[in-house]
């Protein structure tokens, strides 16, 4: 009976790639040579335009001011990174909170909603000294505008993560008898979860910029203030050495979420027939 | 025989519209009773008050001696799609029901892979619902309605997303499935073949507002296989069917269902 299944012989060979996927090495290899054709040209080319070095360093230049300034980069990158990555989760908590909140409870939703639209609507950037006033110069003005920035796409995808589950399964789910405890673990967080990991990706970065923009407007360690203090002393290489550095925390940051999501969430679209 | 079912002058309005007006029949214990009606004539509607999952404006559901006042324990649910969900395996799908209500055994175990293997699904435990194509996944949902061995299964057109070749083999297999189990089933469809080859009994609604038209007792000799379309009396049985809705249709002077005498499923 289902041997004249048509998607049998397909789905039989999907668990277990049946040839060594080509684009596993192939891509990689790719991007590589994509990197160095453009640091070549950036190397080799630059000079024959005449473009001075305080404008446009050489890769090698930038290479050689990051290996220099490597203790340098390390400690500001660690101040920097601490204030992203505390911002980073407390907006996770806060805004998978927040939703949860507006998901279960309906009267809910019309007293927060207005809140956080006009409050989105603000450019926090723009509020940033106001939090200098309020928290002072330390770590905890960095880590509110990280936060802040944060929140609100880690707060919309979770309370659609956790709110647009088919009415079928939560019917299918109360007729077997199923705890509300229950249907939130199996139901609505298994399916928030790529939601909020998508989510992550997109409020790593933004919550970098918080804590970025809180060094430049005071403080004195971190990337920003790196970055400023290079920028004083027309020091390029060295503001090139600290955008490495960022790029850096920022790649890897993305790469651990993608990580995570190949082991865990194999079941998705995007992550099919890898 | 005992009662499993009984609905008795049910009403359901929504608004001022009459999804179904006084509804009543019964379904006996191993009864496989089947809803056949065009679309519109609140067959879903009433299957979903059977469950519980919506109350009736007016009459008296009851299901195994106790009327329903909310979603019914005890019963198997399967929907018009699969509705599985993407981060589970078959296996772990149709354990679903009982993983819910927190009550999951190695004999559910046991069982999920039994009906698994009845389904024709066997090789595929640990496959994901995308890597399934739309009839097993289906097959994989019938599974999951009959985990529990609930005395009542409800099925809401289970088979109105397949295409026609694997609804008629979708038909047969469930036939077997059931031949297996034995629950009592309530199954909505609008495709006439289906029903007189599924069913003990056929109700006949008539849309706009939902009427019982006709019942009709299927008398066909089981087990039930292709041939059966044959019978001469699967012929008449049909034509039965197909006329009470006809007769319906001409009053609503819009007819909805095609009276090709040479096409098997009437969709």
């Amino acid at each position: 009976m289902t041997g004249s299944d048509p998607a049998l012989a397909q789905a039989s060979a999907a668990p277990e790639a049946v040839e060594p996927h080509p684009s596993r090495f192939v891509a990689p290899l790719r991007s590589a040579a994509a990197v160095a054709v453009f640091l070549l040209a950036w190397q080799f080319g630059v000079p024959l335009v005449h473009i001075p070095a305080y404008v446009l360093p050489l890769p090698s230049v930038i290479a050689h001011r990051f290996a220099e300034t490597l203790a340098l980069q390390l400690v500001n990158l660690g101040v920097t990174a601490m204030t992203t990555l505390a911002g980073l989760a407390i907006a996770l908590v806060v805004g998978v909170l927040l939703a949860l909140l507006v998901v279960y409870v309906e009267a809910v939703k019309s007293v927060i909603m207005p809140f956080l639209a006009a409050f989105n609507s603000i450019p926090k950037i723009a509020i940033a000294p106001l939090f200098v006033i309020w928290f002072g110069l330390g770590a905890e003005s960095k880590i509110l505008l990280a936060f802040l920035l944060a929140l609100f796409p880690i707060f919309v995808n979770s309370m659609t993560g956790l709110g647009e589950i088919e009415p079928d399964i939560l019917d299918l789910s109360r007729l077997a008898g199923g705890s509300s405890y229950r249907v939130f673990t199996m139901v609505r967080l298994m399916h928030a979860t790529p939601y909020i990991t998508d989510a992550l990706k997109v409020a790593f970065p933004l919550a970098l910029v918080g804590s970025i923009v809180g060094e430049f407007i005071g403080g004195n360690r971190g990337i920003g203030q790196l970055i400023l203090a290079a920028q004083f002393n027309l020091d390029t290489p060295l503001v090139f050495a600290a955008l490495l550095s960022i790029t850096v925390f920022t790649t890897a940051g993305i790469w651990i979420i993608t990580l995570f999501e190949r082991r865990f969430l194999k079941w998705r679209p995007s992550q099919r027939s890898r | 025989m005992t009662v499993a079912l009984e609905i008795e002058d049910v009403r359901k309005t929504f608004r001022s519209v009459v999804a179904v007006e006084r509804a009543s029949f019964r379904a006996e214990a191993n009864e496989f009773v089947s809803i056949v009606g065009p679309s519109g004539c609140g067959k879903s509607t009433l299957l979903r008050m059977v469950a519980g999952l919506v109350a009736p404006t007016a009459g008296r559901i009851v299901v195994g001696g106790k009327r329903v006042s909310g979603p019914i324990r005890d019963a198997g649910m399967v929907f018009q799609a699969p509705v599985l969900l993407p981060w589970r395996t078959t296996l772990s799908n149709v354990l679903f029901v009982a993983d819910v209500a927190g009550r999951t055994s190695a004999a559910h175990r046991e069982r999920a892979r039994e009906l698994i293997a009845l389904a024709g699904l066997a090789g595929f435990e640990r496959a994901y619902p995308h890597q399934l194509s739309g009839g097993m996944q289906q097959r994989a949902a019938i599974c999951r309605a009959l985990l529990m061995n609930p005395p009542l299964i409800l099925m809401d057109e289970p088979f109105g997303a397949l295409d026609v070749m694997t609804r008629e083999r979708m038909a047969f297999e469930l036939a077997k499935i059931w031949a297996a189990n034995r629950n009592t089933v309530l199954f909505v469809t609008h495709s006439i073949s289906e029903a007189v080859l599924l069913s003990d009994t056929i109700v006949v609604m008539t849309p706009r507002p939902g009427r019982v038209r006709d019942i009709v007792k299927v008398d066909l000799p089981r087990p039930r296989d292709v041939s059966v379309l044959e019978h001469p009396r699967f012929v008449e049985l049909s034509a039965r069917v197909r006329n009470g809705i006809e007769m319906a249709s001409e009053m609503d002077s819009q007819r909805k269902v095609v009276s090709d005498p040479t096409s098997v499923f009437v969709q």
